[in-house]
Order: structure tokens, then C-alpha cells, then sequence
């Protein structure tokens, strides 16, 4: 928290001084994300600080930044058309509508940018930068019906934005996974937006709506900090599913209510970014759709239960420790050693 | 009720392109000017002809809704559906352009598709004297759900050349939509300076009741300024879908908050009855240049809200120390 103040900080004295907080340099690389404010994204946004400090420390002349576009797609246009006028080496870009960018894409490689397209893949782009959406929202499937006991089981689904590509494939997986069981039944269905207070007011719905309830599941672990509050405070007992690796929410794995979640883990995801961007400027060419690495998570206790349920033996999951560790420390994955 | 004279509404900036406005758009000037230079010294590139045109072209539909804005603040006003308006009245024209095989049916779809939902704030507004702010809460939603079900929440890909022009093509770094837009100012200032209509545009901002003392019909002023807003929410939309190639159901969201930002900056009046198209304009070039200089330097993006924020309630501040100055 002392360091992001001190970045900040450093930010506003250049800023006020008109200095710039670009150099010339051998790997320049800028991220434009749709936002900056939920609390994957902060992980996500500080992970990608923290990286580019530490590849700069060890190798020198890495720099980047990273742009919020707020939730705007006009705002993600404006930032994506100045940012190549700058002319970085890379540019991540998580586009709102990947269509949109398409003029964009070409008018980057144009000018010798490599263009890598986050989460949603693109034809066009030099690198798609994929989480496997629809096998993780399979996996999370799976584990919901193997963790459910056979016994009729009912869950509500928060959805992502309507037409987002990553929140649609991370549903249509959730839905192919409970297709193996026969027990769990899907009693609602939402849109979230992406946004907790709405996941609020929808638990708050589904809990008054169905008193019979047995699941929250999520496609981000964003909705599952208030529906998680919001079902204790009511005193009832409900079993959560989430996506993302939050901390905040695994930590809540080991004999809580939470069953299991996908493992992406912004601070992860942030340091992905620069270690790829620092391996195709050293002449590697990745797999043109990478995937990001994204296990299944769940405790001990419960991976056996799975398992003796029926849950397929072989997707890997890691264990809360392992899981909250990786998370924590995207360094071990993803550091500057990953790469020597 | 208070009744303004002539005087004191020649005083408060209406009548004329400049009159009781000076100081403002002085100010205005000022700050763009200062920006400028401290953003170029912060970036070279900033004066590059490839960022003038890049910060042209991104507050091209800006200008437009902010225009549309000006005329409804004016009457004392607002309206929150604009932005949703662009993403609806896109998907009308898109859908139309697809059906039909026509670009003239789909600018036409596009611009009606607006005015659509202008008339529907309008008469809410205007002729059952409903809160402004409330019907356009109301519309900001409606609009985005058509817009989500036109598009069945999926954009669409737009491929007709003629369809993309205008938010397409540039001459050189020049966006061709720069001199429609200028032609739009031009076209929009004779209609609020020089025609009946925008006396009346004015009078309903004023004073609303005496408007009817005086025979004139500020209900329908309302409405014709919502439909007027919608019909530039239509050409925004036919730049936008030029601009990326498609049609966006997500389109033009949280641009009514710019728009107002835009136009609070260029000295209009939240209380209606007071402002111009040019301290809009002044307004716009403000905060575009402050969005593109930040992007340029880098500037952290928390930084960049608290920066805006704080610009933003630095003119307001100067706004009613220059009013309260002129009172005594």
C-alpha cells in the first residue's frame, strides 16, 4: 500500500512538473484495461507495477504503464488511439467490444506495435492472451456437482455484462459442467455487470426469492464478497462458487462456505503480462493464443469428497496454500528468474 | 415569480454569440492554452498533427451531444439518456442498413431512431411537467435495454464504405468529421442566436411561466429541444459505428456525464436561461485536451479522476465568484 502511495505520488509531482513519464527505452509496454477499481483489477493493475519494476531492476530499460478506461468504450478507443501515436513496443489491450478494435489493431502493427488482445481472443492481433473461460467455468460446473451431494440442489448464477465474450464463456462452461449431474437445478440467472453493489441487491432478491436456496455461483469472485456478507448476515447457509483466485474469498475455503474457485489471480495475471512481453522482445514467439494457467481450486477436504462423487481425476487442482501462495507472489511463476 | 428584462438576459449571456460572456471564455482560453503548453513540454507529441487529429476525432461525438446538452440546459433541463441514445439509435441504423441494403435508410434510421427517444423525454417533460431529471433516469435505462435487445447484446460488423465515412476517413491526420461537425456548430448557433425558436430556448430557461404570459409555448420548446437532442444522439451514432467499424450495443456509455462536465466547463447554467454553443465548444477542447495530455503523460489513472474532479470544481467555483462579483 506504502509503495502504490509512493508510485502515485512520483506520478503527480511528474505530472505537475510536466515531466514525462515515458523514456526511450528497449521494452515500453502499456496495458489498457477496462477498468481499474474492482478488486481484481487493482491486483491485476498492481502485479503489472510491480513486474515491470522488477524486469527493469534486473535487465534494465523495461518501462510501462497502464490505462482505465472506465468502462467506456470511446474512452478505451481515445486511450488505444493516442497510446499507438506513442508507438510502445506492446500493448495488452482488454478490449470492451473486440470488434471495435479492429481499425486499431491494424494501424498499431502498422507502426511495428505488437498487439496482444486480453481475454477475448482476436484473429487480427499478434497474441491472444486467454484465461480458457470455457473450460474453467467447466471445471467449476463439475465441482458444483460433485460437491453438491446428490440430494436436489438449487444455485443461482450472477452473470458478467450482457454480451461480454469472457463472462459468456465462463457461463456457457458453468452450464456444460452441470450437464453431468442431474440434481442441481439453475433457479435464476442474472447480470451482474461486473459490479458487487448489483451482485448486492441480486443476493439480497434470490434470498428473499427462493428461502430453499443452496448456491451462489459467480463467474467473478467480485460478486462473492457481498453475497457471501449478505447470506451470513442473514443467517443462512449457503455454499459459494467463484472466479478469479481473490485471496480475500480462498481464504475462506479451508471449512467455510466457499467450495472452490478458478485460480487466475490478478497479481498473477499482471506479472504474465511482463514476463510475455519481455520474452517476444527477446525474439520468442509464445503460442499465438496463450493460455493463461488457471487451476481449479479447492481444499483437501472437499477435492476428496469430489473426487469420491465422481469428479474427473485428472483436471488439475491446486490446494488453498499453494493456491493463496501463487496468487500472492506472481514473482514465482512469472518473475524475472522465469525467464533467465 | 421574477421576470427578467432584456437587460439583465443580455447580461446573463443570451441574445448574442458573445455578449456577458467574455470573462468566461477568457478564462476558458486561458486554461486550454496553459494545458496545452504544459502537455506539449510533458510530451513532444502532443502537438503532433497525428494526436491533433486523434484528440479532434474523440471529442467529435462529444461535441455533438454537448451541443444537444447546451440547448436543454439551457431551457433548465438535463438529460442522462443521451449516451444510451447513441448505442439504441446505432443498433436502429445498423439493424436498417442490414435489412434494407441502404446507407441513406440507415443515417435516416439512425437520426429518427434518436429523435425517437427525444420525443419521448419531451413529452414527458415538456407537456406532462414531469422531472427531467427522472424521465431521462428512466429513458438512460429504456434505451440501453432496446439498445441490448437490438443488438441482441452483441455488436454487429459494418462493412458498407458508405455507412463508415464519416467516422472513418481522414485526409491526411484530418478526420473529415471535424468540418461536419464545425458545420453542425454553425447550423445549431443560427437556429439559438438568430430564430424565434431559440429566443424561446432561452425564455423557457428564464422563466418558464412567462413564456406563456407572453405567449409563447415552452412546453413545446421542451419537446422540440429533446427531439433536437436526439437527433444529434443519431448523427453521434453514425460517427461512432464509422469510427469502429460496428455497431456497439455498449456504445456512448457514461457520455452524458462528459457532456455535462463539457458544458458546466463552458459557463452554462445549471439553472437554465444562461450560456453558448461556444463556451460548449471552449468547454469541450478543455477537458478533450485534458483527457488526451493525460493519456499522453502517462499520468496514473486514480491520478486522473482526481484531476478532472478537481478542475471541474475549480470552474465552478470561478463560475459563482464571477456571477456573485457581478451581482454586486
Amino acid at each position: 500500500m506504502g509503495n502504490r502511495k509512493k508510485k502515485l505520488t512520483s506520478t503527480a509531482v511528474a505530472a505537475l512538473l510536466g515531466m514525462t513519464a515515458t523514456t526511450a527505452s528497449a521494452l515500453d509496454i502499456v496495458f489498457i484495461n477496462d477498468g481499474h477499481v474492482a478488486p481484481y483489477h487493482v491486483a491485476w493493475l498492481g502485479g503489472f507495477e510491480d513486474a515491470i519494476e522488477a524486469y527493469n531492476k534486473e535487465f534494465g530499460n523495461v518501462t510501462g504503464r497502464w490505462l482505465s478506461a472506465e468502462g467506456s468504450l470511446e474512452k478505451m478507443i481515445q486511450q488505444a488511439e493516442a497510446t499507438i501515436n506513442e508507438k510502445p513496443d506492446v500493448m495488452f489491450v482488454n478490449a470492451i467490444s473486440p470488434d471495435a478494435f479492429e481499425p486499431l489493431v491494424a494501424k498499431a502493427q502498422a507502426d511495428g506495435i505488437t498487439w496482444i488482445a486480453v481475454h477475448s481472443p482476436m484473429e487480427s492481433a499478434d497474441y491472444s492472451f486467454t484465461l480458457g473461460d470455457v473450460v474453467n467455468g467447466r471445471n467449476q460446473g463439475l465441482a458444483i456437482c460433485a460437491l453438491s451431494g446428490g440430494e436436489p440442489y438449487k444455485i443461482g448464477i450472477m452473470l458478467g455484462q450482457a454480451g461480454n465474450p469472457s463472462g459468456d464463456a465462463r457461463h456457457a462452461g458453468i452450464l456444460e459442467g452441470l450437464e453431468a449431474c442431474d440434481n442441481v437445478e439453475v433457479v435464476a440467472e442474472q447480470p451482474a455487470d461486473w459490479d458487487t453493489i448489483k451482485a448486492q441487491s441480486i443476493t439480497e432478491n434470490w434470498l428473499t426469492q427462493f428461502p430453499d436456496l443452496n448456491a451462489i455461483s459467480g463467474v467473478t469472485d467480485g460478486y462473492m464478497y457481498p453475497a457471501i456478507a449478505i447470506a451470513q448476515n442473514s443467517g443462512r447457509e449457503l455454499d459459494f462458487y467463484g472466479y478469479d483466485g481473490d485471496i480475500p474469498i480462498m481464504s475462506q475455503m479451508e471449512g467455510g462456505s466457499v467450495k472452490a474457485d478458478i485460480l487466475l489471480s490478478g497479481t498473477r495475471e499482471g506479472w504474465n503480462f511482463v514476463q510475455m512481453a519481455y520474452r517476444i522482445s527477446q525474439g520468442e514467439t509464445p503460442d499465438k493464443v496463450y493460455d493463461f494457467f488457471t487451476p481449479l481450486v479447492m481444499s483437501e477436504a472437499n477435492h476428496e469428497i469430489a473426487l469420491a462423487n465422481g469428479f474427473p481425476a485428472d483436471i488439475e487442482v491446486y490446494y488453498v496454500d499453494k493456491a493463496m501462495e501463487v496468487a500472492e507472489k506472481g514473482f514465482l511463476e512469472f518473475g524475472p528468474d522465469s525467464v533467465k | 415569480m421574477r421576470v427578467t428584462s432584456p437587460a439583465e438576459n443580455k447580461a446573463a449571456g443570451s441574445g448574442t454569440l458573445f455578449d456577458g460572456m467574455g470573462l468566461r471564455y477568457l478564462v476558458l482560453v486561458g486554461l486550454i492554452l496553459i494545458a496545452s503548453i504544459g502537455f506539449s513540454i510533458a510530451n513532444e507529441n502532443f502537438y503532433s498533427l497525428t494526436n491533433i487529429g486523434i484528440l479532434l476525432r474523440s471529442v467529435s461525438v462529444l461535441f455533438l451531444l454537448s451541443m444537444g446538452m447546451t440547448f436543454i440546459m439551457l431551457t433548465g433541463g438535463i438529460d442522462l439518456s443521451v449516451g444510451s441514445n447513441v448505442a439504441f439509435s446505432g443498433g436502429v441504423g445498423v439493424l436498417t442498413l442490414l435489412t434494407t441494403g441502404s446507407p441513406v435508410l440507415g443515417f435516416l434510421a439512425c437520426v429518427l431512431g434518436g429523435m425517437a427517444i427525444g420525443l419521448l423525454n419531451g413529452v414527458f417533460i415538456g407537456y406532462l411537467k414531469l422531472s427531467a431529471f427522472m424521465v431521462t433516469l428512466a429513458t438512460f435505462a429504456l434505451a440501453r435495454g432496446l439498445a441490448l435487445v437490438l443488438y441482441d447484446a452483441t455488436p454487429i460488423n459494418v462493412e458498407n464504405p458508405v455507412f463508415l465515412w464519416l467516422g472513418a476517413t481522414s485526409i491526411g491526420n484530418f478526420p473529415i468529421v471535424v468540418p461536419f461537425v464545425a458545420l453542425v456548430f454553425v447550423v445549431l448557433s443560427v437556429i439559438l442566436y438568430r430564430t424565434t425558436f431559440g429566443r424561446d430556448v432561452y425564455a423557457a430557461g428564464s422563466n418558464f411561466n412567462t413564456s406563456y404570459v407572453l405567449g409563447r409555448s415552452p412546453d413545446r420548446t421542451l419537446v422540440l429541444v429533446y427531439v433536437l437532442t436526439g437527433a444529434l444522439a443519431g448523427l453521434s451514432a453514425i460517427i461512432t459505428i464509422g469510427r469502429v467499424s460496428s455497431g456497439q450495443p455498449w456504445a456512448g456509455l457514461y457520455l452524458e456525464f462528459d457532456a455535462i462536465t463539457a458544458v458546466i466547463l463552458g459557463g452554462t447554467s445549471l439553472f437554465g436561461g444562461r450560456g453558448k454553443l461556444l463556451g460548449t465548444i471552449l468547454g469541450v477542447l478543455l477537458y478533450g485536451i485534458i483527457i488526451n495530455g493525460l493519456i499522453l503523460t502517462g499520468t496514473n489513472p486514480f491520478l486522473q479522476s482526481l484531476i478532472k474532479g478537481m478542475i471541474l470544481l475549480g470552474v465552478v467555483l470561478l463560475d459563482t465568484w464571477t456571477q456573485r462579483r457581478s451581482a454586486q
